[in-house]
């Protein structure tokens, strides 16, 4: 019995023990294994137990660092911006460029160039002023024939030599400090943030204007073609075709074969273009932007155009030409989305900095003055969407916000408030009503009369609740886009003294403004057209279907358009307006349309206004306005832009109920409708 | 015998009865057990104290590791190759099978490497290497499959290059198992160089070795081939600094550094000379007592700083470089949402490649330093806030962690190789706040497409074939038609046949739906091969000729729009405090119906599969709402409200309001104002614009002859 008792109980002892060893002798175990890796963890990489006790990489205890070595010398393939370009001289002026004029023969195009820099507002004709000097390299200067020397070279610090055509000097070295622009420039050699990539313009390239792009719709055609190969030759052969479904469903069948062998010397009309790599395609490049083709460029040699500041992720596809099978199957199922976008962006671009040679020299003269500005330079957004940096000056803000354009990018609203500008010409009476109907509208913020009139200031103004701000003085009609520094909203009512408006139609406008506010609202329209017989352009005030102007007599507009108005139009133009100031309402006109791409927008004008006031557009430049060769302006305007940016509307913006059989009662603007 | 049966009987009685002598027993035998018990427990944590004490464990896991032995005349990599770019020395074939185009990573497993003699090549792997390494091992790049890998990834720890042997370290690597020139190998190095003249790339021989590097200067960094990446700050993890709002600080102009070249040292003082308490130069503490970390703490004169906590006091902090380009102090200063001055000639940025440092830093030439103050100066306080937001935002994303770092070195390499679906310039460089509020319009170029290109009409319809057909006659009239499609939605009906069709100048076709679906009308069609789509129901007869021409006329002025004739309003309810549906006829609207609606086809994709959520289901299954769900689809994407075209009020009657006398269809609204609510929940927000303006025609009750006018017969409400 006692015997039985004591075999159980050394059973269970031995039991414990055994339980107590493995329970004890595993963690050990593991404890002592565990720092290797796990041969078949599933992370490839083991988590260390004690990871946190190794050391970091950086040692406070590690003697402080050395005292940095000074500068190295600058020399050729090191120069950087902030080494070889001495900014501080543009400090006083900002930048103003002078252009060494080069003896010997001069092609076309570097006239063009000559022309296009010499209309630049930071060209400058003196040396002394000028912080940055030009050289134009001449496109026909024999080979080797490439050693600048001019005066003042200096090293060439504070230089920017330009050649239009590749390498007829190998050696970048050869041009000391100086910057070079250069088209389509080898990308081993290219100093990124100091060079400048300039595109390879074909010899026809237009001064000024330029064609259009090609895209006259958003989607590719179900029908087009897919792909447009560069061959030989400068002919494009289209391969491949839109199976219609396949942008929307991914059900693509590979055509990879090329199908047909179509001779197309012009332009591709294919969704992308398969641009090889070789600096001697380089020039389809162009050819594939304006035509709205999305540039595939397989393994570039070269650095693509403006690259310091264009995004080309957004409009161009930079490929590796060794992965062609995987590239054109990632082109055929590319998202409808991407390609809407890149399709659209090579239009953009295309005609914002490439389709005239002036676009192109005035963006490169642009991407130095923003290395100057530095902090202050055009933000990306800016450079890459429209209008363009070229259109939107750095120097009114460098917030996206204050510029029509971003609100939507910026997720932003335009104010509430708008300024109203009231030119008060020679011969005009005080417009007493005119401001007591203005300052009623609730949106009103402020009243600015540009009293122009020989008559004197009135005895007293009209009781307005909103600051009124009178400013005297003889002015050209130019002045009356200053952008003076008083206006405090990004809203202006543009009025002239003989305007007749109600407080309703204010309203409403203003309203309306603010769904469009990069485009010029406006009550009284004007239309221009074509005239066969004389070849030239013409433009009526008569009442018609469509319209593309309006007057500046009574029109919203944002504030920008002042300044781009008084800072980037050449001064030419400003000056034919003052010698006949009927034509400044065609300019703006001009001026905004080139912009936007997009015409005015027309609300409704009280019936009642046009019996009453002069300001009816019977004629234009009648009335209170001198006669003047107006006619002609339309087409100086268009030969000074290049093209004509007017476009035409048929369509007028209503209040929603407007003159509907419904009850007065439920009508907001309700006096819009008076007979 | 019998006492144990008895003793068993009694059960738990038992011990306190026992003899003494087994009482003894049972009390060896349970302390025995208590013992043991002990005695694992406290081997359970033995072990663990041993290895906290020192290196001891680190030294044994080297010493479990597999022994590389390198022979003194084993190969050395060339050195780096500067002509290297991606299409001359990365193997992209590697990367050809790689799916969802995303590269994969291969991390070799980790090895000792010895010399000849024995002696260690490197002290063991860093802290921040094997964080490295393992963030990659958990990130979708990583493949344990050597074969199928793009990019290899050595465990060889070079980030500082303060405790390597070069030349061994290079014999390491070159014996990797697919070194092959050092093709596709990335390697990570963030302290380059080393005395007296600290190259600014790792000196170790590397031949076609892609490097991530901090610190790259213009002349060794291989512009699309190598990643300038950022120096990680290891007080990142250790000091949680709050996010301040931004704005000008109690200093405007802070040098932190210690370790400044006396001449800009020099410099900096003058200016605090000139400009006074603006500015604070800071310097390394001299007479801390025992025990605090001298890296914690900055002195001026006799006064004692918390750092990096002094950061957040200033608007802006200089960043100088010291014997190296690449500082860890960046890291600090970004964190403090400091905007960093950066003087540094020829410094490349960390990610360059992808980030805007235009837009949370100022970069000054060294030469320039005595201008610092005045070029600060010049910059407007809207403008340095959102510097300060964007500095915060670039440490958040891309310099917190050594995680951070690595996957944004990869996503880089990444959009190198698959450049069709690389991250946008938006998607790297705006903070979440800012990607929210924007919107991008999917058709942003300002274009107004040819007349001549016309429109596709698509009528849906079930079974009212007679009022089908009048709708054909009507819409065939319009000249800017220029295809019919006829959605015929009836799977127990075919479609009457060819020749009892109306005869119309454009092509007409039927397509016939699997199921009957609302959806199908918004179906992107093969045959659609027109921009513009007209969707009209098979029972709106209403519309003249003229409406519908000038409706296709306006769709050209804003082909991103929903352009339609009656338009509705959504309202706020503050009493229901919910979103309500109205048809009254107000001054507002918001949406437009499409019952007879035109706008652009790629709304016709986004609706089938791209909308939000379960939207799509939702409208089959109630059959109702399609058109709000558009109306909310294209607001949403575009952020531009609908244009309403001329007076047109109703179509038909369910809706009229009360000024027909009819009764109100009460179910009916309150539905709509369901879906209302459910729509702006699953879009997150209330996309819908509402405006108070409408289209008409230029000349529309003008007071001139109508045989003029472009589009006389406009019809009324």
């Amino acid at each position: 019995m006692q015997f039985w008792t004591r075999k159980s109980l050394w059973l269970a002892l031995s039991a414990s023990w055994l339980l107590l060893t493995l329970l004890g002798v595993f963690p050990l175990l593991r404890l002592a294994v565990s720092p290797r890796p796990q041969p078949a963890a599933p992370q490839g990489w083991p988590c260390w137990l004690d990871a946190a006790l190794l050391r970091s990489f950086s040692q406070p205890e590690e003697p402080l660092e050395d005292a940095p070595q000074p500068p190295q010398a600058p020399h050729g393939a090191s120069c950087s911006w902030g080494i070889c370009f001495d900014a501080s001289r543009c400090r006083g002026t900002g930048l103003k460029v002078f252009v060494h004029t080069a003896a010997g023969p001069t092609s076309e195009m570097h006239r063009r160039i000559l022309a296009s820099l010499e209309g630049s507002h930071y060209h400058t004709r003196s040396l002394g002023e000028a912080c940055l000097l030009l050289l134009l390299l001449s496109p026909d200067a024999p080979a080797g024939r490439c050693d600048p020397d001019p005066h003042h070279w200096d090293g060439g610090r504070n230089h920017l030599v330009i050649r239009l055509h590749p390498d007829p000097c190998p050696q970048a070295s050869q041009l000391g400090q100086a910057m070079v622009a250069e088209a389509n420039p080898r990308a081993d050699t290219f100093r990124p943030g100091f060079d400048v990539a300039l595109p390879l313009l074909p010899k026809a390239h237009p001064f000024r204007g330029g064609a259009p792009g090609q895209l006259r719709q958003h989607s590719p055609h179900p029908r087009a073609a897919l792909l447009a190969l560069a061959e030989e030759g400068g002919r494009w052969r289209m391969a491949g075709t839109h199976s219609s479904t396949c942008p929307w469903d991914g059900r693509c069948e590979q055509h990879l074969g090329p199908e047909q062998n179509s001779p197309e010397d012009k332009l591709p009309n294919a969704t992308f273009c398969l641009i090889p790599g070789h600096r001697t395609e380089a020039s389809r490049f162009l050819q594939a932007l304006q035509a709205g083709c999305i540039p595939v460029l397989l393994s570039p040699r070269w650095q693509l155009p403006f690259s310091e500041v264009i995004d080309w992720t957004k409009a161009a596809i930079v490929a590796d030409e060794r992965l062609l099978l995987q590239v054109l199957a990632a082109l055929q199922e590319m998202a409808p989305a991407r390609v809407l976008a890149l399709r659209q962006q090579t239009q953009f671009l295309w005609d914002a900095y490439f389709s005239s040679v002036e676009k192109v020299i005035h963006t490169m003269l642009e991407i130095i003055q923003d290395r100057i500005l530095g902090a202050s330079a055009h933000p990306s957004l800016l450079w890459n969407s429209p209008p363009g940096a070229l259109l939107a000056l750095s120097t009114f803000s460098r917030n996206p916000q204050a510029f029509p354009f971003y609100h939507l990018q910026q997720g932003s609203r335009p104010e509430d408030r708008f300024s109203a500008l009231i030119w008060v010409g020679a011969s005009s009476q005080p417009p007493l009503k005119l401001i007591e109907a203005v300052a009623s509208s609730q949106h009103c913020a402020q009243i600015l009369v540009l009293w122009n009139s020989e008559k004197p200031l009135p005895f007293r103004w009209p009781e307005t609740t909103v600051p009124m701000t009178v400013m005297e003085g003889h002015r050209k009609v130019s002045d009356r886009f200053f952008p003076y520094s008083t206006i405090s909203t990004d809203a202006i009512l543009s009025l002239d003294a003989h305007s007749s408006l109600s407080t309703s139609e204010v309203d409403f406008a203003f309203v309306v403004w603010q769904s469009f506010p990069e485009r010029m609202v406006g009550f009284l329209t004007w239309n221009h057209f074509w005239v066969e017989a004389e070849g030239g352009w013409g433009y009526t005030a008569e009442m018609a279907n469509e319209f593309s102007m309006v007057l500046t007599a009574a029109a919203f507009y944002h504030r920008y358009y002042h300044t781009l108005f008084t800072h980037s139009l050449p001064t030419a133009m400003r000056t034919l307006v003052d010698e006949a100031p009927a034509c400044v309402d065609v300019l703006m006109n001009f001026l905004v349309a080139a912009v936007t791409k997009l015409p005015p927008i027309k609300v409704p004008y009280g019936k009642q206004h046009q019996e009453t006031a002069p300001l009816a557009p019977t004629v234009p430049g009648s009335g209170s306005r001198p006669q003047a060769p107006h006619q002609d302006c339309i087409n100086q305007m268009a030969a000074e832009f290049g093209h004509m940016p007017l476009v035409s509307s048929r369509l007028r913006l209503d209040p929603v109920l407007f003159k509907d059989p419904v009850s007065v009662q439920r009508k907001k603007y309700r006096s819009l409708e008076k007979p | 015998m019998c006492a144990a049966v008895k003793h068993s009987t009694r059960g738990p009685a038992l011990i306190p009865r026992m003899k003494t002598k087994h009482r003894i027993y049972y009390v060896a035998l349970f302390s025995v057990v208590l013992l043991g018990l002990l005695a694992t427990g406290v081997f359970q944590f033995w072990p663990h104290s041993i290895e906290a004490s020192g290196d001891w464990a680190v030294e044994k896991r080297s010493a479990a590791l597999p022994v590389v032995r390198l022979p003194s005349d084993s190969p050395v990599p060339e050195r780096g190759d500067l002509s290297c770019r991606m299409h001359t020395c990365f193997d992209v074939y590697r990367c050809g099978f790689n799916p969802k185009n995303k590269i994969k990573v291969y991390i070799y497993s980790l090895k000792k490497y010895v010399d000849e003699l024995g002696a260690p090549v490197s002290d063991t792997i860093s802290r921040e290497y094997n964080e490295l390494l393992s963030a990659i091992a958990d990130s979708d790049y990583y493949t344990d499959d050597i074969s199928r890998a793009c990019l290899f990834v050595p465990s060889i720890d070079l980030l500082s290059q303060h405790a390597l042997r070069i030349r061994e370290t290079a014999q390491a690597l070159a014996q990797l198992s697919r070194w092959d020139r050092g093709t596709n190998h990335l390697l990570f190095n963030m302290l380059p160089g080393g005395p007296p003249d600290y190259n600014t790339a790792l000196d170790v021989p590397r031949d076609r070795a892609l490097l991530a590097g901090g610190g790259f200067s213009t002349w060794t960094y291989r512009q699309g081939y190598d990643v300038s990446i950022p120096v990680y700050s290891p007080l990142s993890a250790e000091v949680a600094l709050p996010e301040k709002t931004p704005g000008l600080r109690r200093y405007f102009l802070l040098s932190s550094q210690m370790a400044i070249h006396p001449e800009y040292r020099e410099e900096l003082e003058a200016l605090q000379a000139k400009h006074g308490e603006a500015l604070l130069i800071l310097d390394k503490c001299t007479n801390l007592s025992e025990g605090i970390l001298s890296v914690r703490k900055r002195c001026h004169k006799h006064q004692v700083f918390d750092y990096p906590q002094v950061l957040q006091e200033a608007t802006f902090c200089v960043v100088l470089r010291g014997a190296r380009l690449g500082q860890a102090a960046l890291s600090d200063v970004l964190q403090a949402g400091c905007v960093p001055v950066i003087i540094a000639d020829a410094y490349i940025l960390p990610f360059s490649e992808v980030l805007d440092w235009k837009r949370a830093s100022v970069v000054v030439p060294e030469e320039k330093i005595a201008d610092v103050y005045s070029i600060l100066q010049s910059i407007p306080r809207r403008q340095i806030e959102e510097m300060q937001r964007q500095a915060r935002w670039f440490w958040e994303a891309y310099f917190r962690s050594i995680k951070a770092i690595a996957l944004a070195t990869l996503q880089i390499i990444n959009d190198r190789i698959y450049p069709y679906a690389a991250i946008s310039y938006e998607e790297w460089n705006d903070p979440p706040a800012v990607q929210w509020s924007s919107v991008s319009n999917p058709l942003f170029l300002p274009l107004i497409p040819p007349q001549s290109q016309g429109f596709t009409a698509i009528v849906l319809t079930y079974d009212r074939v007679e009022s089908l057909f009048r709708v054909i006659t009507e819409v065939s009239k319009v000249p800017s038609l220029s295809k019919l499609l006829v959605v015929w939605n009836n799977q127990n009906k075919n479609p009457p046949e060819d020749s009892l069709w109306p005869k119309i100048r454009v092509p007409l076709k039927v397509v016939r739906t699997a199921e009957n679906k609302l959806s199908n009308r918004f179906y992107p069609y093969d045959e659609i091969e027109t921009e513009a789509v007209l969707a009209i129901d098979d029972d709106i007869i209403m519309l003249t000729s003229d409406e519908l021409q000038f409706g296709y006329e306006v769709w050209r002025e804003f082909p991103d729009r929903l352009v339609g004739y009656p338009g509705r309003l959504h309202l706020w309810d503050h009493e229901m405090n919910k979103w309500k549906y109205e048809s009254e006829w107000t001054n507002e609207v918001s949406m437009v119906l499409t019952g007879a609606a035109f706008y652009h086809k790629y709304f016709n994709y986004l609706y089938t599969y791209k909308m939000p959520g379960d939207i799509k289901n939702w409208v089959d299954a109630h059959m109702n709402c399609e058109d709000i769900a558009m109306n909310f689809l294209v607001a949403n994407v575009t952020g531009k409200a609908v244009i309403k075209v001329t007076p047109r009020k109703k179509f038909k009657c369910p809706e009229c309001t009360a000024i027909d006398g009819l009764s109100l269809d009460q179910t009916h609204m309150v539905e709509r104002s369901e879906c209302i609510n459910k729509f702006a929940s699953v879009f997150g927000t209330m996309p819908l614009k509402v405006v108070e303006h409408r289209a008409d025609p230029v000349l529309y009750k003008d007071d001139f002859p109508e045989k003029l006018k472009s589009f006389p017969n406009i019809g009324s409400l």
